[in-house]
């Protein structure tokens, strides 16, 4: 198995948006961040994979087309949604008894260490947890079966940064107990996963915009802010997109080094995940 | 599909006191009245409308969606859905006909004097029949709240009851309009030798109809 997940030509249409012709592979090993602003179609392609919509397009997980082999392939996921779970009129230890059910490598010890980490209380209604404990269930329900790849869905989302970072530092951990563990992870809060993924994939009103290494992203993206005849002397295979400010222009290129050399930039500054986002979304060729 | 039962069963264990409550009431009720064909009619409907709150729980924590992603198959959520139905309210049944049987026994031996004719015929016919309205009452809800939620679905339910109501009634008055005679001994007769089969078929047959328009109705919905 080389690909944990393969999309090809995935479409799905609702009034009012569609998911347009997504494809994308996901190597083993590999963390990968799905960001997009909210109901830009990164719930719409994870619930696509999971086959709990019915999309146009194949899709496949660990090497199985993913409604042929679903019960197979779920054996091998671990899922964490944001705005579901089994139910919240259950205790921690009655998701413990019920998930055993489910999965026939529950690690039922391993489950209850994540408990005991989280101080999650065993006898308590989820519905009578706070957001971040909520979280912290699903995730300790979603990874005490060691599965091989977990599939995300805003696990961060509505969280204060502490237990955000408390969470981001479980999956790290996760994929450092066997590297040949995957993660999907979508959010839409970007910085969450500037330390975290190797890949990033945004998705921008049903359409994957770009599909980068988070390292290129981060380290050779730059973005030059000139006047008009500095901006008119860059040649247009050299910048990505332009913003047009009021008394400036604002480039983002691709290779900061190159540019510096080739132009004479003295300042070339480190662009966010975000002002990258909006550079794709309103920014002009 | 066996973590699918449990999870609607730790659920529906919030409703234990209610249950209690139910159990007392009827073995008050069959003290008083001596009648002994409340209590198989009343847990058993009780017990199996209880047993249709699992949709509610699973409404209210949008669950569907995260049970979907785990290892099962959506005929098994559709079947195991239905198992809990049909048990509760054989269970129920159970639950009445035992408590009927032990409030009488109670009551003979506290009385000696004024013995209640337990009659057995009768107990389990009524039995049936309370079991063959509740599974009418849930072969039309399941469906419902699969099409149109949990919500709406009771919604959608009392209108359909309503309609099947209003056609007995209207064939009932139709008998009596056109002055159409019925040989009502012979019914009671035909029922008295066939009833309990006739009963048996009718709720297989609802049950498993009711099934199939579930499953049609669930393997094409969207979360």
């Amino acid at each position: 198995m080389k690909n944990v997940l393969e999309l090809n030509g995935v479409s799905k249409k609702y009034p009012g948006f569609e998911l347009n012709n997504i494809s994308f592979t996901i190597p083993k090993g590999i963390i990968t961040g799905l960001i997009g602003e909210n109901g830009a179609g990164k719930t719409t392609t994870i619930k696509a994979i999971l086959n709990i919509i019915k999309t146009e397009g194949t899709i496949k997980v660990f090497d199985k087309d993913n409604k042929k082999y679903e019960k197979e392939i779920k054996k091998d996921l671990g899922v964490v949604l944001d705005d579901s779970f089994l139910s919240d009129y259950l205790t921690a230890k009655g998701v413990n008894s019920i998930m055993k059910e489910f999965y026939e490598n529950w690690d039922e010890k391993k489950y209850f260490n994540y408990l005991k980490e989280f101080k999650l209380p065993l006898n308590k209604l989820i519905k009578d947890f706070s957001s971040g404990m909520k979280m912290k269930i699903k995730i300790a329900a979603a990874i005490s079966h060691n599965p091989k790849a977990l599939i995300l869905d805003e696990p961060t989302s509505g969280l204060d940064p502490i237990v955000r970072n408390e969470i981001l530092d479980i999956f790290r951990k996760y994929i450092e107990e066997d590297e040949e563990r995957s993660i999907l992870i979508s959010s839409h809060i970007t910085t969450d996963l500037e330390h975290l993924s190797d890949y990033i994939i945004f998705i921008h009103e049903g359409k994957i915009i770009f599909n980068l290494q988070t390292d290129d992203l981060l380290e050779n993206y730059g973005v030059i802010k000139c006047d008009e005849n500095d901006f008119k002397i860059i040649k247009k295979e050299d910048y990505i997109r332009y913003k047009k400010e009021k008394y400036h222009y604002e480039v983002l290129v691709k290779d900061k080094n190159y540019i510096k050399k080739t132009y004479n930039f003295n300042t070339v500054d480190k662009p966010s995940i975000d002002e990258i986002m909006l550079f794709y979304v309103k920014g002009e060729k | 599909m066996k973590g699918l039962i449990k999870k609607d069963l730790l659920n529906l264990s919030s409703y234990k006191t209610s249950l209690l409550i139910t159990i007392i009431f009827c073995s008050i009720a069959i003290a008083g009245t001596e009648n002994a064909s409340i209590a198989p009619m009343i847990i058993c409907a009780i017990i199996g409308m209880i047993s249709l709150s699992t949709f509610n729980y699973d409404e209210v924590s949008k669950s569907e969606k995260y049970i979907l992603s785990l290892p099962v198959n959506r005929k098994e959520l559709v079947i195991s859905k239905y198992i809990i139905a049909i048990s509760s309210a054989i269970i129920g049944a159970i639950i009445g006909v035992l408590l009927t049987i032990l409030i009488v026994n109670i009551m003979n031996s506290v009385r000696p004097n004024n013995l209640i004719d337990l009659d057995y015929d009768n107990l389990f016919i009524t039995s049936l029949s309370g079991l063959f309205g509740i599974a009418l009452i849930q072969a039309i809800q399941i469906p419902s709240i699969y099409k149109w939620g949990a919500e709406k679905g009771r919604i959608q339910m009392f209108i359909l009851i309503f309609f099947m109501v209003l056609i007995i009634v209207g064939a009932s008055f139709l008998i009596t309009k056109l002055g159409l005679n019925l040989d009502i001994q012979k019914i009671n007769n035909f029922l008295e030798t066939f009833g309990a089969y006739i009963l048996t078929l009718l709720i297989i047959i609802m049950y498993t109809i009711s099934y199939k328009v579930s499953y049609k109705i669930f393997i094409k919905k969207d979360y």
